[in-house]
């Protein structure tokens, strides 16, 4: 060879042409995968809010027609922003408030938060779907809760999480613990914010405040229990205003 | 990484020669990076308990060892050695974000449910051993063969972890249900058969392995270690 | 405060590398035959994810997170340099490994005698580059909890690496069976310290117990206060 692969000077030269090479690659890949990437974060998220209301393998609704399915059936000049004491605010797309941050945000002044609030049509009938983030027992947990148009009832739910245990604490995407939510009530007579409470002994069903909870994955339970009980205050506040 | 590197004569010969053939086969069983040559455990155990995890990260980490063994093995004769070991790492990590990219561009859930694990192929000592030991004293093609064939004996351990773990811990095959359903109580469930949630449990997977190595070892003597 | 000890806590037990994520095997693995070498190891790498964490977290925050640009003007909020960030992670590891192998070879030559040989090797353990991971994944939201997280972390796989070692250094008494040998009853082994070491996941962290004025920690917290002592250990049932 005719040039030293160990001087100094080719040493530099070598690491700077890599460092440009591999940059420049995988910035241009970056960019142009940018969008798609982008896109299947919003349609996840479209995807989440529509679960809550409808059975998406049922209505073959897939990551292909999320966008399409999901303007048909959520009315974004309706959905709107609260804040923590259940005010509306103005200016701020429902869609682009991340609820996660919002909650995670240290440097956000609890009182300052956004809540979003969805509003779709199912069967003819208006819904609300509050999207809700909490922490199971290995990392978070998320979902959206429907709510009737009489805006108290649970008629409808999804969870997600990251981690949980398999056959145990993931259960709590199924539809049997879902089944636990729906007709539940969030707030009493008077507008007050009913506290649930997560049990092991089955009696769930039919009380207003117990819900049946995973046998195995209490703590998972519990994560939703408290996520329900947290993530659905400012909402009931702000239903309260309406009536 | 302490391994001699192995030459592979290859002037004229056929491309899949004898010699390029073992390149493959063995690290598939004799010679597998898991079991044999303990490399690689690290990013992989905690995704077996799906199969299509298993395989997506299987086939990605394939990827990643032919690639950079090839890339390697072409710049192997200008590499400075000073700077050997941080430009294996900068092009194995270009081409893990390559497929940590297309990843989520293509298959987002399943990108999601593997999360850090894609990033940590990085430090996949497979990929490191075999750059080192192989790709830079070798010619591309048996490069490619080698980190094929090492990629693949990896992908293939996952998969048998990942079937013995989705199909008695969760009753499942590549999300399938093949035993009926648990919390109906249908087909096997019916009579009383329970899925083994032990098997979902991230420590089971050491155990597996734990024993396909023992099964294996007893198959073929020479692989026993005297303490 | 509390929310820092917990997560030190947690990484420690409950979110061991070794026995949750299985990180850094290789090394723990090959390196664990005696306890003296395994002190060794397991020291340097609480050395390094300690630095190299912290370091990450502030790369991670003011370099690749999408808008961590803004701090250089408005104009630069909107980059997203998130892609580069496993490659960033890694040479900071890398450097940072080689930056420190030098200085303690430079000031502690003692200490460089009980670490040196292990401090090249640490470079590719796939825990020091998970620490600097799991921390973007998480978003820890200062760089004090970071640092506690990597610290614990570094802990947890130093227990792990001691105990394989010395149970190795018993077991070489013992009758295995000759195919189990070495690797197979380590791996079974590390298999049945995980399922012990799942049992602290129950672990109920006292994060339930926030004072009433910090309402808003309710928000990351699972546990309810009326959860007696007794209960807080839920081995069973997860």
């Amino acid at each position: 060879m005719a040039f030293n692969k160990e001087s100094n000077g080719f040493t530099f030269g070598f690491a700077i042409a890599l460092v440009v090479v591999v940059g420049a690659a995988l910035a241009i890949l970056a960019t142009s995968l940018r969008g798609t990437i982008a896109k299947n974060g919003e349609d996840k998220k479209r995807l989440d809010i529509l679960s809550a209301f409808i059975d998406l393998d049922q209505e073959k609704i897939n990551r292909k027609n999320a966008e399409a399915e999901f303007s048909k059936r959520v009315d974004m000049t309706q959905s709107l922003v609260i804040d923590a004491e259940g005010n509306v605010v103005e200016g701020k797309d429902p869609f682009e408030v991340d609820i996660k941050k919002e909650y995670k945000d240290k440097n956000l002044d609890p009182s300052k938060r956004s809540f979003p609030l969805f509003v779709a049509e199912k069967d003819g009938e208006k819904v609300y779907v509050i999207p809700v983030v909490g922490k199971g027992l290995w990392g978070p947990i998320w979902g959206n809760v429907c709510i009737a148009a009489d805006k108290r009832t649970i008629t409808g739910a999804s969870f997600g999480h990251k981690g949980e245990t398999p056959g145990l604490g993931a259960e709590i995407t199924q539809k049997y613990f879902i089944n636990g939510w729906i007709d539940k009530k969030i707030s009493d007579d008077s507008g007050n914010p009913i506290t649930f409470k997560i049990v092991k002994d089955g009696t769930g069903k039919g009380d207003a405040v117990k819900v049946d909870g995973i046998s195995g994955g209490t703590i998972t339970s519990k994560g939703v229990e408290e996520m329900i009980n947290r993530c659905m205050q400012p909402y009931v506040k702000y239903f309260s205003t309406l009536n | 990484m302490s391994e001699t590197v192995e030459k592979v004569k290859a002037p004229g010969e056929p491309l899949f020669s004898k010699k390029n053939r073992k390149l493959i086969t063995d690290p598939l069983t004799d010679n597998n990076p898991v079991t044999v040559q303990v490399l690689g455990i690290c990013s992989a155990l905690a995704i077996t308990v799906q199969v299509n995890q298993a395989i997506v990260m299987g086939l990605s980490v394939i990827f990643v060892t032919m690639m950079g063994n090839v890339v390697i093995s072409m710049l192997r004769n200008i590499i400075p050695s000073r700077i050997r070991i941080i430009v294996q790492l900068v092009i194995v990590a270009a081409l893990v974000i390559i497929v940590d990219q297309i990843l989520a561009a293509f298959l987002p859930d399943l990108s999601e449910k593997l999360s850090v694990f894609v990033g940590l192929i990085i430090t996949n000592c497979i990929i490191m051993g075999r750059l080192e030991a192989f790709a830079m004293g070798n010619k591309p093609w048996p490069s490619l063969l080698d980190g094929f064939g090492n990629g693949l004996g990896y992908a293939g351990l996952l998969f048998i972890v990942a079937v013995v773990r989705e199909l008695l811990g969760s009753g499942s095959l590549f999300g399938f249900k093949i035993f009926g359903d648990s919390i109906e109580k249908t087909g096997l469930y019916s009579v009383g058969y329970v899925n083994n949630n032990l098997l979902v449990l991230p420590p089971m997977a050491l155990i597996i392995v734990g024993i396909i190595i023992w099964v294996q070892r007893s198959r073929n003597k020479a692989l026993i270690e005297d303490h | 405060m509390q929310e820092t000890l917990s997560i030190f806590v947690k990484a420690i037990f409950s979110e061991n590398m070794i026995f949750a994520y299985f990180l850094g095997m290789c090394s723990y693995l090959a390196v664990s035959k005696t306890v003296k070498t395994a002190v060794g190891l397991g020291a340097a790498v609480i050395f390094v994810l300690t630095v190299t964490v912290p370091v990450n977290y502030l790369l991670e925050n003011y370099l690749l997170k999408p808008g961590a640009l803004s701090w250089m003007g408005e104009e630069y909020a909107q980059y997203d340099l998130s892609f580069l960030s496993f490659i960033m992670f890694i040479a900071v590891v890398a450097s940072i490994v080689q930056l420190v192998e030098m200085l303690v070879e430079k000031f502690a030559p003692a200490l460089y005698g009980a670490l040196g040989i292990f401090l090249p090797l640490i470079a590719v353990n796939c825990s020091i580059l998970g620490g600097a991971l799991f921390m973007q994944e998480r978003q820890y939201s200062t760089i004090l909890d970071a640092t506690a997280f990597a610290f614990g972390s570094g802990i947890g796989w130093f227990i792990a690496i001691v105990a394989i070692a010395a149970i190795r250094e018993k077991i070489r008494y013992s009758h295995v069976p000759a195919p189990l040998r070495g690797l197979g009853i380590t791996f079974i082994l590390t298999g049945l310290m995980g399922v012990a070491f799942m049992s602290f996941g129950g672990i109920n962290y006292g994060e339930g117990k926030e004072k009433s004025d910090k309402k808003d920690k309710t928000s990351e917290v699972h546990s309810t206060p009326s959860k007696t002592q007794t209960s807080q250990i839920e081995v069973t049932n997860q």
